[in-house]
């Protein structure tokens, strides 16, 4: 079992259920696994924005920014991590936040692995077989989400309802995270302004 | 020292430069642009410029009152309608006066006119004039004398106390006469070569907003009694082409519909093919000065399928193409030469764009510069159909300006005509036309295949047959490796 590190992210990919059981009660997942797919992810979102077919690419060349896809990937990414822990830690979910984490990268994985091939081979479509490009795209989307529900459901021991309300509470949460941060952030401004300004009434009197 | 005083001089020499730049470029008073893909205004070298500016002093007729529209024949002769004086100012190409129209015998009785709106000529000399406060419609022949008047018209569709306001006219080849009729929002209304009322061509759709809407569910019976019917906004000027569609414009808030090109059944063909509506402006500001959609309030068929609008909110041009593409657009509002005060109609004479400025009293004469005309020509090679001609054409364009769009397309449909589809793509890919790049990428890639399917089939074969080798010896190498072995 010299690869299992390796193996196990494609094992959760086809058997959603029995890997992330595996991954909480016989702990396989891997910090450093979930840490890499996270930033293969970073890196197919930029390549495909950058390198996908004329035909399918709608990005704006003049305003793609590498950073800026690090920074809408691993944010949001983290962002759901410590939504979704705030909420279930008060619905009596069992997950601990390292599961949540490893669990949310591992669910990343279908889409590396559509929309990296799907990337190259858009280059060689035409109008028509767009139409496989947008379906292929959408599937690894709706993978990911399956993954996703899965495993929720099973790291915190939930059932599938209390799964799906849970997920629509995190992303309440999220936005309610990020209402919060901006509002911390314009006070602290408002703050540092406010003592910058008595600051400067002294120094000038 | 030397240094300094070298310093200094070089100093001067490139703030002269400086200055001496703009200096050059300030012919145009105003900026001249299109939209791009992705609806940025790309800046365009000038397409026009102005050449001059001309009022009733400067043909020797007095000065002009309050003119609200002319119109210029295919020969060239101008026709001024001097609304305020109630009179007509004919001249030549050459603005020569050839004869001054102020009255005309009406059956024996001299008759004028009163404040007349519209006027249309057409090629057999007749002169259709929208005498609105007198409510009706003035045909003259070529020399002033009457043909007959429109007015009064009769119809069951038409309310018992219809008050005929005519503002705009047009006419076919067939002497039906379409008129743009005050406080008339069912479209544009039709009469035959005997004057006798058709009905109405081209109505304009009524959508109301969703908030006007909920209001309408609020209300009870009795407010909604109070409210203000949806009615469709008016038609704002009328044209026609050669083939007898007329083009008209209407000013409606928020529609993407306000150029219409209407055929002979009434129906809006205008073809819409550009990345964006062809309204005018799609970026402005909501708030303030000059702010909102542009108001589209005459526009000109200037042939080879293009036509040229006005927008009188911030007083500029817009020339489109058969497509809906824009080509240019230019113009606004101030005292200098070639800006507007209030302008009120745009003609097209012999590849010169003229404005009248109501504000002014005068006509503005733009004449093209080597860009506009290098366009105009492409432009209309392209739209008869001659596209390998036009590549020098739209060549030279971006020489000029390699920001423009259309011509990176014109340039790539003569290719794909060619059949040059590798280089096609690179063009329709330059000019963002996914569309056509998808038919040039897929003829590209069928040449390809049919180039190399016997290398690729023959790579395949060896890649089959290698295979298949590389199974038999492993089936049979662990056999003798275990007879080695043992």
């Amino acid at each position: 079992m010299r690869h299992e590190w390796m193996k196990f992210p494609f094992h959760i990919l086809f058997h959603p259920y029995d890997g992330y059981w595996d991954l909480k009660y016989e702990n396989k997942g891997r910090m450093s696994v979930a840490m890499a797919i996270l930033l293969l992810m970073v890196i197919t979102t930029s390549l495909m924005k950058q390198f996908a077919g004329f035909l399918v690419n709608f990005n704006d060349p003049r305003y793609l920014n590498t950073l800026d896809d690090l920074m809408y990937t691993v944010l949001p990414f983290f962002l759901f991590c410590v939504a979704n822990w705030s909420v279930t830690t008060l619905m009596e979910g069992e997950g601990k936040f390292r599961e949540i984490v490893i669990a949310t990268a591992y669910a990343l994985l279908p889409m590396i692995l559509i929309n990296t091939p799907l990337t190259f081979i858009s280059r060689f479509m035409t109008n028509e077989e767009a139409a496989f490009y947008w379906m292929l795209n959408s599937f690894g989307a709706l993978w990911f989400l399956y993954l996703l529900f899965v495993g929720n459901m099973t790291i915190h021991q939930y059932t599938a309802t209390k799964a799906v309300i849970t997920l629509i509470l995190t992303v309440i949460a999220m936005g309610i995270i990020v209402f919060l941060g901006a509002l911390a952030l314009t006070i602290s401004m408002d703050m540092y302004w406010f003592v910058y300004d008595i600051y400067l009434e002294l120094i000038f009197r | 020292m030397k240094t300094r005083k070298a310093l200094l001089l070089a100093a001067i020499i490139s703030l002269s430069v400086l200055t001496a730049a703009p200096a050059a470029r300030a012919a145009a008073p105003y900026e001249a642009y299109t939209y791009n893909y992705y609806s940025d205004a790309v800046a365009l070298p000038a397409p026009f410029l102005p050449e001059r500016t001309l009022d009733g002093a400067g043909l020797g007729v007095g000065d002009f009152k309050l003119p609200n529209d002319f119109y210029v024949t295919k020969g060239g002769d101008v026709y001024i309608l001097d609304s305020g004086n109630n009179r007509i100012i004919v001249t030549d190409e050459h603005w020569n006066v050839i004869r001054i129209i102020d009255g005309f015998d009406n059956n024996g009785t001299p008759d004028t006119f009163g404040n007349p709106n519209g006027i249309f000529v057409a090629d057999s000399g007749k002169i259709y004039v929208a005498d609105t406060d007198k409510r009706r419609v003035v045909v003259l022949d070529g020399d002033g004398r009457l043909v007959k008047i429109v007015e009064n018209p009769q119809s069951e569709v038409l309310p018992d106390n219809f008050e005929f306001a005519p503002l705009k006219v047009t006419a076919d080849r067939a002497e039906r006469i379409f008129v743009v009729a005050r406080g008339v929002y069912e479209g544009i209304m039709q009469f035959n070569d005997t004057g006798e009322f058709l009905g109405y061509v081209g109505t304009i759709k009524v959508q109301p907003s969703a908030a006007d809407r909920l209001w309408r569910w609020l209300a009870t019976d009795a407010q909604k009694s109070q409210m203000v019917l949806f009615i469709p906004t008016e038609f704002s000027s009328v044209d026609i082409d050669h083939k007898g569609f007329v083009y008209a414009t209407n000013i409606d808030v928020g529609s993407t519909e306000t150029i219409k090109r209407i055929n002979p059944l009434g129906k809006d063909v205008i073809k819409r093919f550009g990345h964006y509506p062809n309204v005018g402006d799609i970026r402005y500001r909501r708030f303030g000065r000059e702010s909102g959609p542009s108001k589209l309030t005459d526009i000109k068929y200037i042939g080879d399928g293009m036509y040229v609008v006005l927008d009188s909110n911030r007083a500029r041009l817009f020339t489109y193409n058969d497509e809906g593409e824009l080509l240019y657009a230019f113009g606004g509002r101030g005292t200098q030469l070639g800006v507007f005060n209030t302008p009120v109609a745009v003609e097209w004479q012999k590849g010169k764009l003229l404005v009248l400025d109501r504000g002014k009293n005068g006509v503005v004469i733009f004449r093209p510069t080597k860009f506009g005309r290098l366009i105009h020509e492409a432009t209309a090679l392209h739209y008869n159909g001659d596209t390998a001609a036009s590549v020098e054409l739209w060549k030279e364009v971006l020489r000029l300006n390699s920001n423009y769009d259309i011509a990176y397309l014109g340039i790539g449909k003569s290719l794909l005509m060619a059949k040059e589809n590798k280089e096609a793509m690179e063009y329709f890919k330059l000019g963002m036309s996914r569309k056509y790049y998808s038919i040039a990428y897929k003829r590209y890639r069928r040449e390809v295949m049919q180039k190399h399917f016997g290398t690729f089939m023959t790579t395949a074969i060896v890649l089959i047959a290698a295979f298949i080798a590389f199974r038999i010896a492993r089936r049979v190498r662990p056999g003798r490796s275990a007879g080695h072995e043992a």
